[in-house]
């Protein structure tokens, strides 16, 4: 018995005790010290722009190979890019909702296991680039509040270059655009409250010296490349619950970001798909990058996720959740984009 | 050393020291599935704001940092990195109206019914009385993580607890019993 029955109950129901295996406290795992090391250097590299202002998505990491001189003319080839499109600059912000992806009318699906042998086929033959440290990723996904006062949902378009080196040095650059307006202005929440930016303003951009990563390539480092292992992986890196098909999904999505697999390694993210209960074809797509693709849905908590492949190779092109019931808290109905993520390499 | 590399260290320790503890909380408040990565991407801006208030708040105490983490929590839902809490508040609004309500207390597991109780209790309410049953505060860390003085949050905790009180009565169930 206690002096504070309600308190105990409330104790006994402790959601997150703390011997938690996720949870409990022990010494920094290396996302977490990966975290700690990235806050600090963040800020002593820019001085405290980038550091003051740390981003959502700044913490999805990636590594590359190639040397930084490589990666500074990729950014700049971005950015140039990028600044290009405001030479037609408009005056309306880029914000409709994106439509959700539809499958071609009269387009069969094709079942997951065939688009798991022809990606295991692929490795098999050899060649690509083999896995990445990094990713490149073109991502709406609609802002929300709720309670008094909150604003109405808003579309956030943004483009993510993230690259890692050898040496455990990178770069990232986060930049407001969205392909299917050009030269439109958006939207952006950087900072804080939603405002209008232009068309290619850079968001974030940080580099990172050496060492700020541990070494590329070290064994246990990058995702392995059969499902088994791969399951494992996501798992221990990610916390994933990977008989459950949403959380499969989300640690994908996660590894996507970190990682940019191989022609293995995307196998090994096919056959997990093949075997994930309730993913099912849709049917062949276009994605909002204007490529061919093959879709796969699961519904569930509200939300149906599809996941569109390359059904030459597995690859995945894009990830899309989308409202299944009108939520009015955040005003939202039920067909309303949530997010869509379009790898773009 | 210079007041940078004093501040940096500062951070570093506590960072070091408090990181699951600061995950707890918020995977705590995660109601439902908690996604690993969610729950990281909340404790990294919990951290960051922590730094960025260290001239203005250097001890970086837990209580405090808790307050922090409460604040990152707070109303807004804004963008693809924060859609679980979204699902998450989806699945609560359910709850909150029904949808999900277990039958009666003694046909589920305790915890269910305690959340259920403790779920129909105004926010700052919960607030308290989990920051005191699951992370352990006392009082005096009490007011400091709801940023208020300390017989403030005695006051605070107390008509929280006579409310959850009330709100398990009311499911029938005594706040009495000897645990499992």
């Amino acid at each position: 018995m206690t002096d504070e029955p309600e308190l105990e109950l409330l104790r006994r129901a402790d959601p997150v005790p703390a011997g938690d295996p996720r949870w409990r406290d022990r010494p920094l795992d290396a996302r977490a010290e990966l975290g700690l090391r990235r806050l600090l250097a963040a800020e002593a590299a820019s001085e405290g722009a980038a550091a003051s202002a740390p981003r959502r998505t700044a913490r999805r990491l990636g590594g590359l190979v190639t040397g930084l001189a490589a990666v500074a003319a990729a950014v700049v080839a971005v950015v140039a890019v990028l600044v290009l499109v405001l030479t037609g600059t408009g005056t309306t912000p880029a914000v409709a909702a994106p439509v959700a992806l539809r499958p071609l009318a009269g387009s069969r699906g094709v079942p997951l296991a065939d688009v798991a042998g022809a990606a295991r086929e692929a490795a098999a033959r050899g060649g690509g680039t083999g896995t990445r440290r990094g990713s490149h990723v073109m991502m709406w996904s609609m802002g929300m509040e709720s309670g008094p006062g909150a604003r109405p949902p808003v579309i956030l378009p943004e483009e993510h270059l993230t690259r890692w080196n050898a040496d455990g040095g990178g770069t990232e650059l986060v930049v407001a655009t969205d392909p299917r307006h050009p030269g439109k202005p958006v939207i952006s929440d950087s900072g804080g409250a939603p405002r209008t930016v232009a068309d290619g303003a850079v968001l974030h951009r940080a580099a990172y010296p050496p060492g700020t990563l541990p070494p590329y390539g070290r064994s246990g480092t990058e995702p392995p490349d059969s499902a088994k292992e791969m399951r494992g992986y996501l798992s221990q890196v990610y916390g994933c619950a990977c008989a459950d098909t949403p959380a499969l999904l989300d640690a994908l999505t996660s590894l996507l970001h970190d990682w940019t697999p191989g022609l293995s390694g995307t196998a090994a993210v096919d056959e997990l798909l093949a075997a994930a209960p309730g993913l099912r074809p849709a049917g062949a797509v276009t994605d909002r990058l204007g490529r061919p693709g093959q879709a796969y849905v699961h519904d569930a908590d509200g939300l149906r996720r599809m996941i569109v492949l390359d059904p030459a190779d597995g690859r995945v092109l894009g990830i899309e959740e989308t409202f299944t019931r009108d939520q009015p808290e955040y005003r939202v109905r039920a067909g309303d984009v949530m997010s869509y993520q379009a790898w773009m390499d | 050393m210079s007041t940078d590399e004093t501040q940096s260290q500062a951070f570093a320790a506590a960072y070091r020291e408090h990181y699951w503890a600061v995950s707890r909380y918020v995977a705590r408040r995660t109601a439902g599935r908690q996604a690993y990565d969610e729950v990281e991407e909340v404790v990294a801006e919990v951290f960051a704001v922590a730094w960025r208030r260290r001239a203005e708040h250097p001890s970086y105490s837990l209580p405090w940092l808790y307050g922090v983490a409460r604040n990152c929590m707070a109303n807004s839902v804004r963008g693809q990195g924060r859609r679980r809490r979204l699902l998450d508040r989806i699945g609560n609004h359910e709850t909150a109206h029904g949808t999900h309500l277990v039958p009666s207390p003694g046909t589920d597991a305790p915890g269910s019914w305690v959340h259920e109780a403790l779920g129909r209790l105004a926010a700052t309410d919960q607030e308290v009385l989990r920051l005191t049953a699951w992370e352990e505060l006392d009082v005096g860390e009490l007011a400091v993580a709801l940023g208020c003085g300390r017989s403030a949050a005695a006051m605070r905790l107390h008509r929280a607890r006579r409310r959850l009180r009330e709100q398990i009565d009311r499911m029938g169930m005594t706040v009495t019993q000897e645990g499992p």
